[in-house]
């Protein structure tokens, strides 16, 4: 079913190759929003203590329990055009329902507390006498965290973001309710496999297979060596 | 010059209350306390690390109180020495200097040059610090601490985490640096053997506050609690009272016996009831023979255990109460002491120090 000649069908067909570059794009944003948010939310968890922070953590380990499905009509009713935050979003242009921030939207939400848990441990793991050190040498709080948190953390972090973009790639079940169309990968190969039967979803799987694969082995080679 | 002023810090469930002590200019004063009293956050609130809830921290004549750690220039070594993993031994040397120099390492230099062959690790300039023995650590961390000329040098436990061969070594190279510097050091410690070795001043905590500070001789000699006793082991602590025997001289102190059970002794007094009796082992002379009546205290003891600790053998003894004394290895041959043989036992009525 998913001989050279049928996988080369597939990697030739414009449909999926919009479709697996939609996924991808869409996975990065994702990861990256939830970077910018997740890092240094990461940190605080990790560092700070204060009242709240328990019901904090809570909160964002809570999209992983709840099933996609439920939060993609979550996500429908709060982002959809009649509600108070998706009508005053759209009414400046920015559409989730049936566009591509709904994607994006989707992804985040099921992703982003992977990253959160891998930025929040890879924090705990740094001596915050090191920072100390740091400081009394002469670094300010962002000197200290550029230069010495947040090399320790990398790993930790890039290991959470490879793990949120993965699950971005892979999502499903909240993106279906939220935007069927344009098609992310996962959609297509659920809608070829529905309509044509197993023959023609096995080629586009195999081919999302490989390229999520070949993305994680990118970032493997590139992530920084275990330090000294 | 550093001086902290009533600092008040909590650490976990206790206070540790009016924390006053200064150190001049190229001074070496050492806080010591019980492990685990909180001395790291002490050191961590004069950093500015930790919070401090009453008090005031000057250095060289400014109050660098509310100022946040990079602008105290106060330098730090932690007992485990924190070097950063990432970084090699000269990177972690360099730290503190690039700022001052507008990103130019190789004005930072010299001065890790000066320092790496002051320390004598020079060798390691290039490597990683995993793999690095203690010692090393430790005088990379002390390397770095000191680069950017910090006014007031902090140490936690420096030699906590290295063997004793290493710690002898180190006191005496941390010594020989300090002079070379010239740097105020504060450092904290449960060794009292750090105080007797590197410090001009040294202040005992217990219970959260300082109950004794002064030149590290004196407060070993002349202990003012039983605690501090006990603590910088002096030696022998005796529980007991003292009755006046004679009539009170200019100085306000009197002869005296000092009653603990079934020993008693003649002593100098200035204060009568309970007390403790201090008496160091090496001031307990041992005979074989009577001692002259020239020493007030003349008892006889029976040797229960025998210590040999190189060239120094600590002898217990029974003489009413449990004694400690102190004699060379010469002497405890000659004397053939061993458990069970009975000896004269001499002692100074100045020489018991009543706290």
């Amino acid at each position: 079913m998913a001989s050279p000649s049928s996988l080369g069908t597939a990697i030739a067909d414009p449909e999926l190759q919009a479709s697996i570059t939609l996924t991808v794009l869409c996975a990065t944003g994702a990861t990256l929003i939830a970077a910018c948010l997740g890092v240094p939310l990461g940190y605080l968890l990790a560092r700070a203590r204060f009242p709240g922070r328990r019901l904090l953590l809570g909160l964002v380990d809570l999209p992983v329990v709840i099933p996609h499905p439920v939060a993609g009509i979550a996500l429908l009713l709060f982002l959809g055009r009649h509600s108070l935050v998706g009508g005053t979003l759209a009414s400046v242009g920015l559409e989730f329902v049936s566009h591509v921030p709904g994607i994006i939207a989707g992804m985040l939400f099921v992703s982003a507390p992977l990253l959160v848990s891998g930025a929040r441990e890879a924090f705990a793991t740094v001596d915050p006498k090191l920072e100390r050190v740091a400081r009394s040498l002469g670094d300010n709080s962002w000197q200290c965290f550029r230069r010495i948190t947040l090399p320790l953390a990398g790993r930790g972090i890039l290991a959470g973001s490879i793990l949120a973009w993965a699950r971005s790639v892979s999502e499903f079940g909240s993106i279906v309710i939220l935007t069927y169309n344009p098609k992310v990968a996962s959609i297509l190969i659920f809608d070829r496999f529905t309509a044509y039967g197993l023959p023609a979803a096995v080629p586009a799987a195999v081919l999302l297979l490989m390229v999520a694969l070949a993305v994680f082995a990118l970032v493997r080679l590139v992530e920084p060596r275990e330090s000294r | 010059m550093i001086r902290l002023e009533g600092l008040r810090v909590r650490v976990g469930s206790f206070d540790l209350r009016d924390i006053s002590l200064e150190v001049p200019t190229g001074g070496y004063a050492l806080i010591i306390g019980p492990t685990g009293s909180g001395k790291t956050t002490l050191l961590d609130a004069v950093a500015g690390h930790a919070p401090l809830l009453e008090g005031r921290v000057w250095a060289h004549g400014d109050d660098v109180t509310r100022l946040p750690p990079e602008q105290r220039r106060l330098g730090i070594v932690y007992q485990q020495y924190h070097l950063f993993p990432h970084l090699s031994v000269g990177e972690n040397i360099a730290y503190g200097l690039r700022r001052n120099v507008d990103g130019a390492d190789e004005a930072a230099t010299p001065r890790v040059q000066a320092l790496a062959s002051l320390l004598g690790i020079e060798s390691l300039l290039d490597r990683g610090v995993r793999g690095l023995s203690g010692g090393e650590q430790q005088r990379v961390a002390i390397a770095r601490a000191l680069a950017p000329r910090p006014r007031v040098l902090l140490l936690d436990e420096p030699f906590a985490a290295v063997d004793p061969a290493t710690r002898t070594v180190l006191r005496r190279e941390l010594r020989a640096l300090h002079e070379a510097e010239g740097i105020t050091t504060l450092q904290v410690t449960h060794d009292f053997d750090d105080a007797l070795r590197l410090g001009d001043m040294v202040a005992v905590m217990a219970g959260g506050h300082i109950v004794q500070q002064g030149r590290p001789e004196e407060v070993f000699r002349f202990p003012n609690s039983a605690f501090v006793a006990r603590f910088v082991g002096t030696g022998n602590v005796i529980a007991g009272h003292v009755h006046r025997t004679g009539d009170m001289e200019a100085d306000g102190r009197f002869t005296a016996r000092f009653v603990s059970g079934a020993l008693e002794l003649h002593v100098v007094a200035d204060r009568e009831g309970t007390a403790h009796a201090v008496i160091r082992p090496e001031d307990l002379l041992l005979s074989a023979a009577p001692l002259p009546a020239s020493i007030r205290n003349r008892l006889e003891a029976d040797v229960v255990r025998v210590e040999h600790l190189g060239p120094v053998v600590q002898v217990q003894l029974a003489a009413g109460r449990d004694l400690v004394a102190a004699v060379t290895s010469a002497t405890a041959t000659e004397l053939g002491l061993r458990p069970g043989v009975r000896v004269w036992l001499g002692l100074k009525a100045t020489a018991v120090h009543l706290v």
